[in-house]
């Protein structure tokens, strides 16, 4: 029997059979301006050659799954022929879910999979759970680890004992990839271009050019001075989609500090948004959000937990998820950490090779663990005692 | 995104009017919701002519037909459950009488460290707070652009 693993994103599903590797799609579907009557699904984005203006049709809702029609479309596409093709009556499946998702959400949840996908057995998981997995299988000597997942809704801070969830460390906080694009979409729309349609160029420009900062106020001192002083600021060159099919900063030795360019490309010049807007992880209070940043957020969690396990805690912080990506966010972190936590316990922030991927790669190894049998439901256990069994073994 | 400025906030003869702590609650409200959207244009394929008559269709609006028959007949398939918002999930949940941790307990609580504060026009560090709307400035300059742009035009 395979066994298909997917981690189901708010905006991207991890997905690839637990003898492969992992693709990374798009969990949602797309309309554009140039073809208006058309729906886009997943990686049919590809298809669309003017991505300006894109519309976004998204099935989670502040990080939770709503929209099944979305959803559903989604899935279809992904298990059917273009995609991977999956024979149901040959396959099992490990999907994750986030946090405290909703009771109706997973009785939804465990129905589709049984009833209208006919999935052989099931076994529903938090990401975070597939990520510990992976990093106690990696660090066998290592007693606990705690997660940081900052994804596309929120970032949540989670610590495991073992293969133990400690559910009372849980901590959100509701700064994701999401919520930085926006704020970066409404400055540059509000200080130079209108760019509040284009969710989809101003994304990669975040991830282009945005920075944490190691000392914030001296990188604003540093981004308000003039010509070449001014080390922070870049001149991002936006895509056409006709000539320009990508967007990319213009090398330091090619800006032009006073004047205009002579080749006629649309430009945006980005100064302290390059680290004012990853630094709302580390501050949500700038933008008004009353809520810690992610460092206290762990200091809050592990200050939760039992006294004994709080020192293994400090030394196995473990980064998951898109916006740990952000050059500086590692050292940043763990500098921050060192600062707040009690000056006997050593510090130590670990940001894997692929933070996007990482928990996507525990299901694949979990699917090949002798405990994976006890853990899944299968169809037999689902049609004989229903949603109860699901209850039972899923502990979200 | 500009709303249209009415009474609470109009300029009274002469002097700037002051909005109340309630109003600029409100509006920060708004910005926060505001971060939280999906798209702020509209969906291209609303934003189409009524088809009349005369109204030619694109090309492949044929092979878009059958997909909205399925559409259809999945929609009954679907109960009323399975097309709920966030909010309503969440009252649904009743997590205020539940025991913790829940998607509640797990929200990190607000911060001990002192709030900081930045122009809210060029987004450096600013100094000085607009008497009239409680926004944030750090030069004469950036509060004359504050008051033609935002200052009152984002009131409810
Ligand atoms: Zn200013
Ligand atoms: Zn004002």
């Amino acid at each position: 029997m395979a066994t298909l693993v997917l981690d189901n994103g708010a905006c991207t599903a991890k997905i690839g059979y637990s003898h492969e590797a992992v693709s990374i799609i798009p969990n949602c579907q797309f309309r554009s301006k140039t073809s208006r009557l058309k729906t886009f699904t997943a990686n049919q984005i590809d298809e669309i050659k003017d991505p300006s203006g894109l519309f976004f049709i998204l099935p989670f809702q502040k990080g939770y799954l709503v929209n099944w029609d979305v959803q559903r479309k989604v899935w279809d596409h992904l298990f059917g022929k273009e995609m991977f093709k999956v024979d149901f009556s040959d396959t099992s499946i490990i999907i994750t879910e986030p946090y405290f998702n909703f009771s109706s959400i997973q009785e939804s949840m465990t129905e589709i999979l049984f009833e209208e996908y006919q999935f052989q057995s099931v076994l529903r998981i938090n990401a975070g759970s597939l990520s510990a997995h992976h990093y106690f299988s990696s660090q066998p000597s290592e007693l606990c680890c705690l997660l940081v997942d900052s994804g596309f809704s929120f970032t949540h801070i989670a610590p495991y004992c073992r293969s133990k969830k400690m559910k009372e460390g849980i901590r959100r906080v509701n700064v994701g990839g999401k919520l930085l694009t926006n704020h970066l979409k409404e400055i540059i729309s509000y200080r130079q271009l209108h760019v509040m349609d284009e969710t989809h160029v101003i994304n990669q420009v975040k991830e282009d050019v945005c920075y944490v900062s190691q000392h914030f106020y001296k990188d604003m001192k540093v981004s308000q001075m003039k010509g070449e002083e001014n080390t922070v600021v870049r001149d991002y060159v936006l895509p056409d989609f006709s000539s320009i099919r990508k967007g990319f900063c213009k090398p330091p030795d090619e800006m032009v500090f006073s004047g205009k360019y002579k080749t006629g490309e649309q430009i945006l010049r980005l100064a302290n948004e390059r680290f004012a807007v990853p630094e709302m992880l580390f501050h949500p209070s700038d933008i008004g959000l009353q809520e810690t940043g992610i460092p206290e957020a762990i200091v809050d969690s592990i200050q939760s937990l039992p006294e004994e396990m709080q020192a293994h805690f400090y030394q196995n912080v473990v980064l998951t998820g898109g916006n740990t990506l952000f050059s500086g966010f590692r050292e940043r972190l763990e500098a921050e950490l060192r600062s707040l936590a009690p000056a006997h316990l050593p510090v130590s922030v670990l940001q894997p090779q692929n933070p996007i991927s990482y928990s996507w790669e525990g299901g694949k190894l979990l699917a090949h663990s002798p405990d994976y049998d006890e853990l899944i439901v299968t169809r037999d256990d689902y049609e004989e005692n229903g949603h109860f069994i699901c209850e039972e073994k899923f502990d979200m | 995104m500009v709303l249209e400025k009415k009474g609470s906030a109009r300029v009274e003869a002469g002097q700037r009017r002051v909005l109340d702590e309630a109003t600029r609650q409100r509006r920060l409200t708004r910005q926060l919701d505001a971060l939280e959207k999906d798209n702020f244009q509209d969906d291209p394929l609303s934003s189409l002519p009524p088809p009349g008559p005369t109204a030619r269709l694109p090309a492949f609006s044929e092979t878009e037909e059958p997909e909205k028959k399925k559409r259809k007949t999945r929609g009954d398939h679907f109960k009323q459950r399975f097309r709920k918002n966030f909010t309503t999930l969440l009252e649904e949940e009743n997590l205020s009488e539940r025991a913790e941790p829940n998607y509640l307990s797990a929200a990190a609580p607000p911060s001990s460290l002192p709030p900081r504060h930045f122009c809210c026009v060029c987004g450096f560090p600013s100094h000085y707070t607009c008497t009239t709307c409680g926004g944030r400035y750090c030069s004469s300059r950036c509060l004359c652009t504050h008051r033609e742009t935002r200052c009152l035009k984002w009131t409810l």
